[in-house]
């Protein structure tokens, strides 16, 4: 999750998010390079004492006001590139989860072995713990096994929702009548907090996901319980 | 003049004073935009006309001792021929207005009018904030989000000295 006041991305839990950090860091950079000149010209626009308005013909210049963007532009395209081959490599998933976002809750469903599925809602600012989350706990959060390729088929029951986590790089709209794949792998067992990103009607700020990446022996020990529980 | 009484129902700033011009009835000032006006720039130096087109008597007998020799002109009389051409100097015409000030003045007033509605805002029309932002809670939720190890890498829990239980310095 963000800490308060907090400006950047949340740290990378995914090789994916890492990848992805990289490369905003390096455009970033470049974008604010290019705003420096950009604002450094106006400036001398506005206070220069020069007054020559028939200046005609300047090929160098244009020259190099061509070729320069262009090449920067290829500098950020080919990392971009290599990030979206990258995040659409033939992997070999462990497991399957399927995400269906309805109004105004995520369920999962984990149908590779039993069939285990439940429901998981926003728990509601009166009922929180003490030291829990305001608007992004929920009451079953979807456990998984760190370390393992995990795939996600994310869809919805009635309206347009999207299945979104920031720390781990995704973000998949949830549309009824599709199925949309992604995969991801943690790198860190831990907590990981995420947002409906689909406007999806009046509870849309209010149905958070949770991840959350537990060793194998503890992700077999909360599944059996949940299959208990069912 | 019958023009403007015929249309002065519908307002009698319809009609330009020009008509009355061609009326012949005389008006004090004409500008007639097809001719070329005098103006102070600073990259155009040089104007199509002088500033002064009626030169009185004094300035007309400048204008016939500028056709000897310059050396024999004194430097008031130098400063004339110039007035006589040009209305404002290179200096005057480039000097600033103080205009900022008044701009600068009056962004500063509405950003502390805006501040003044906020404040009225958080008074009158919204109600508390969520039991979330009660100071005991807060401490819960940073303690909470340290046991958690959120962020541990470059971001929040990153900075924390578990060691010896403080920030990191």
């Amino acid at each position: 999750m963000a800490h308060p006041s907090q400006l950047g991305f949340q740290d990378a839990a995914s090789p994916v998010m890492e990848e992805l950090l990289h490369f905003h860091d390096h455009t970033l950079m470049i974008v604010f390079l290019i705003s420096t000149l950009v604002l450094y010209i106006i400036v001398a626009m506005v206070t220069t004492k020069l007054t020559n308005k028939f200046i005609l013909d300047s090929q160098e210049i244009e020259i190099i006001w061509t070729l320069l963007p262009a090449m920067i532009l290829i500098l950020i395209a080919l990392p971009s590139l290599r990030i979206l081959y990258l995040m659409d490599e033939i992997n070999d998933p462990h497991l399957t989860i399927k995400a269906m976002g309805h109004q105004w809750y995520w369920s999962y469903e984990y149908t590779d072995y039993e069939d285990l599925g439940f429901d998981s809602y926003m728990v509601p600012t009166q009922d929180l713990n003490p030291g829990q989350f305001r608007l992004l706990e929920t009451d079953h959060r979807m456990v998984i096994p760190v370390d393992s390729p995990i795939r996600v088929l994310v869809s919805a029951d009635d309206v347009l929702h999207s299945w979104a986590v920031p720390s781990l790089g995704i973000k998949m709209d949830a549309v009824p009548g599709r199925l949309n794949q992604t995969a991801f792998i943690t790198s860190r067992p831990g907590v990981f907090y995420g947002q409906c990103s689909e406007i999806c009607g009046a509870n849309h700020s209010f149905m958070p996901i949770v991840v959350e990446a537990v060793p194998l022996e503890h992700f077999e020990n909360w599944s059996s319980l949940m299959l208990e529980d069912a | 003049m019958l023009a403007t009484r015929a249309l002065s129902h519908i307002g009698k700033r319809a009609i330009s004073t020009s008509v009355c011009v061609r009326g012949g009835h005389g008006v004090a000032k004409v500008e007639d935009y097809t001719l070329p006006p005098y103006f102070d720039r600073r990259e155009v130096p040089l104007p199509d006309v002088a500033y002064v087109q009626q030169l009185t008597p004094e300035q007309k007998s400048l204008k016939e001792k500028e056709k000897g020799s310059w050396a024999a002109l004194s430097n008031e009389e130098k400063l004339a021929l110039y007035r006589i051409s040009f209305k404002d100097s290179f200096a005057e015409m480039n000097q600033g207005t103080g205009e900022w000030k008044s701009v600068v003045g009056g962004i500063m007033f509405f950003m502390g009018f805006t501040g003044l509605v906020v404040l009225w805002q958080r008074k009158y029309v919204y109600g508390p904030v969520p039991h979330t932002f009660d100071k005991l809670y807060k401490e819960q939720e940073l303690q909470r989000m340290l046991d958690m190890r959120i962020n541990p890498i470059e971001g929040f829990s990153a900075k924390w000295d578990y060691e010896n239980k403080q920030w990191k310095k």
